[in-house]
């Protein structure tokens, strides 16, 4: 009976309740956007360097990761249960090695990362970023795939034969020929600038290092939760080695990430506190207008809790009205972002940031969480700009309230 | 008064403005004392790392401070690898694969032939009495002790050189090298001095990174000749690659 009555006083003030309901569908439709759209950024932001380059977990001889020093390997054919682990999608050994890079008056100083084509892929996602040429081949015996800005610097096109120099593991200058496979161009500067993909078994004899690598990267399921992974896998490792997450190898970049859950709630809260104040006031007048009303319905008998409970569900039933509205916009408008987003290269750059790159492109990512968090927070906002006005219809004397004007 | 603080002022800059010619010219000759007009020279380099060891035989040129050609005799597997330096410039070949690289100013601080000498010492060597400001900071009968700091203007990497030389004959001791923080990162120190081909030189020199005692480079001269017949034409690429 209270739901009837309920549903019956929100309609019959059809311009009132619209212009409510269409603040808080806007306004519960465009959070749910722009936190998609946040959480896009900040993926691909952990996708440039992880998905790019570092995996989202990566085991390597102790320290390794902190100075890259050439004799902290370990041989390749150990056995670690951690490749098997069924969180683990894909995995990549490496070795890596810095040097210099040089066409014909050109040169620069580079990374190779000596990679299993086939492998590398699982992991690192470089091969959907070439600009031209092909991604190394399992067969090739000393393609590369450079980074765009490099191939600028050299002046080298898919084809063009390189010489890369360096320090092998005995001492010895370790150079030989390289040839261009494919340029890949990810907006990251640090690695369109100066990394160079290379066939492991090539970087392995030039630097003397038969068998050996510096890490293996391993991709994950949940990269969010890459480092409870990490955690469970330490225990299989030989004491040598170590298993570090992104987390541990970008300290900024968890730190943007923690930074942002902070400031996902701080946009909750004050859009919610704006759309709060605007549903209170619609009750406040939807209840003062309504006074001889509820001196009416006292006087017929209804008890003040039940014209409070009356008032509440008046709300209630607005917020969820407006949540199945505003969810489904904004889950709409999301998915409009996620598929077509908008492209904002022309006219700005990418920009890296903590490690991460962010690409000048607006685009949604879809999480329970984005969702979640504003249908929520609306329920809770309604009830509260709901109590209020309840209260007071509640409190009313009946005859007060009949004899008002 | 004003005459005293005149006088004071003149005995403080006394020493300084008089002899800062001089001990850039001091410099300069120790800095050149392998080079002399030209020269040809066989070494042997034995590097030690924490991890290997390695002895290179070489042969070099030089004429005058700006050229300097320097070819690896043995082991076999290096055999025919060369270094070219003319003017700031510096060149790698590598026989294996028959190409000659130029050295980026971004890799100058960068390990020569694996060793702790820099490409910048190659290159930069030649001009610390130009680059630096310097002062004597000790002399008795048998050395002087002079502190060069770079001057503002200069694009240099140390931000400090202390020269140990002997007087008579004046060949360097030591020299000590310090980064900007004034933390000494590596030290050279000679021995070996023989009279040679009409100079007296040190004929050994070893290079001490600090922070790697374990480590070292040692150049040894085996065969020296001094103001030999070499034109500025004989350091050209083509004779970087060994052809006559």
């Amino acid at each position: 009976m209270l739901w009837q009555l309920a549903l019956r006083n929100i309609w019959r003030n059809r311009r009132r309740t619209l212009l409510t309901l269409s603040a808080m569908v806007i306004s519960s439709a465009l959070l749910i956007l722009c936190l998609g759209v946040f959480s896009g950024m900040l993926k691909d932001m952990l996708a440039s360097a992880t998905e790019q380059y570092f995996g989202h977990l990566v085991i390597s001889a102790k320290g390794y990761q902190d100075d890259r020093d050439m004799f902290a390997n370990f041989p390749a054919d150990l056995d670690l249960p951690a490749l098997r682990h069924p969180q683990v999608t894909g995995y990549s050994p490496r070795l890596r090695s810095f040097g210099l890079l040089s066409f014909a008056n050109n040169s620069a100083p580079v990374e190779l990362l000596g990679i299993r084509p086939q492998h590398e892929q699982q992991v690192t996602s470089l091969q959907d970023h070439l600009q031209s040429g092909r991604y190394l081949r399992e067969e090739e015996r000393n393609g590369a795939v450079i980074g765009a800005g490099l191939a600028k610097r050299l002046a080298v096109q898919p084809g063009d034969e390189l010489v890369f120099v360096t320090q092998a593991a005995d001492g010895s200058i370790g150079n030989d020929l390289l040839q261009v496979s494919g340029i890949f161009s990810t907006g990251d500067q640090g690695h369109d600038n100066s990394l160079v993909l290379v066939p492991l078994g090539w970087l392995q004899q030039l630097l003397v290092l038969p068998g050996k690598l510096h890490e293996i990267s391993l991709r994950v399921e949940q990269p969010r939760q890459a480092a409870i992974l990490a955690g469970q896998l330490t225990g299989g490792m030989p004491p040598e080695l170590e298993v570090l997450d992104w987390g541990q190898m970008l300290p900024e970049m968890k730190e943007v990430v923690a930074s942002y859950d902070v400031s996902r709630m701080i946009i909750v809260t004050i859009l919610y506190i704006a759309t709060g104040l605007g549903i209170l006031n619609t009750f406040f007048m939807s209840v003062l207008e309504r006074t001889r009303e509820f001196g009416v319905l006292m006087a017929v008998g209804m008890r003040p809790g039940q014209i409070r409970l009356m008032v509440l569900l008046e709300t209630l039933a607005m917020g969820l009205i407006s949540l199945i509205f505003g969810v489904g916009l904004g889950v709409l408008l999301s998915l409009y972002m996620a598929f077509v987003g908008i492209d904002l290269s022309g006219s700005l750059t990418p920009i890296t940031y903590a490690g991460g790159t962010i690409l000048p492109r607006l685009h949604a990512v879809l999480e329970t969480a984005n969702i979640l968090v504003p249908a929520v927070v609306l329920l809770l906002v309604c009830l509260l700009a709901g109590f209020l006005p309840a209260n007071r219809a509640a409190r009313m004397q009946p005859v007060v309230a009949i004899r008002e004007e | 008064m004003p005459i005293l603080r005149c006088f004071l002022l003149f005995l403080l800059l006394y020493p300084a403005t008089v002899s800062a010619f001089d001990l850039a010219e001091l410099i300069r000759k120790v800095e050149q004392q392998y080079n002399g007009d030209s020269s040809e020279i066989e070494l042997e380099m034995t590097i030690k790392t924490g991890h290997w060891e390695r002895q290179l035989k070489m042969e070099s040129w030089s004429l005058g401070r700006e050229r300097f050609l320097v070819r690896i005799l043995a082991p076999a597997k290096e055999k025919g690898v060369a270094t070219l330096k003319v003017d700031r410039e510096v060149w790698n070949y590598l026989p294996k694969v028959d190409r000659v690289i130029r050295i980026p100013p971004s890799m100058m601080g960068g390990a020569w032939m694996g060793s702790h000498i820099t490409n910048d010492d190659l290159v930069k060597a030649n001009h610390i009495d130009e680059d630096y400001d310097f002062t004597l900071l000790e002399e008795d009968e048998r050395r002087w002790v002079i502190e060069g700091i770079p001057k503002p203007e200069a694009a240099v990497i140390w931000g400090k050189i202390i020269y140990r030389l002997q007087k008579e004959p004046l060949v360097p001791i030591e020299v000590e090298y310090f980064d900007e923080e004034d933390v000494l990162v590596r030290r050279i120190v000679f021995d070996d001095v023989q009279a040679v081909s009409g100079r007296t030189i040190p004929l050994r020199m070893q290079v001490l990174p600090v922070e790697k005692p374990e480590e070292k480079t040692i150049m040894h001269y085996r065969k020296v000749k001094f103001d030999i017949d070499l034109q500025e034409e004989y350091f050209s690429l083509g004779r970087l690659k060994g052809r006559r």
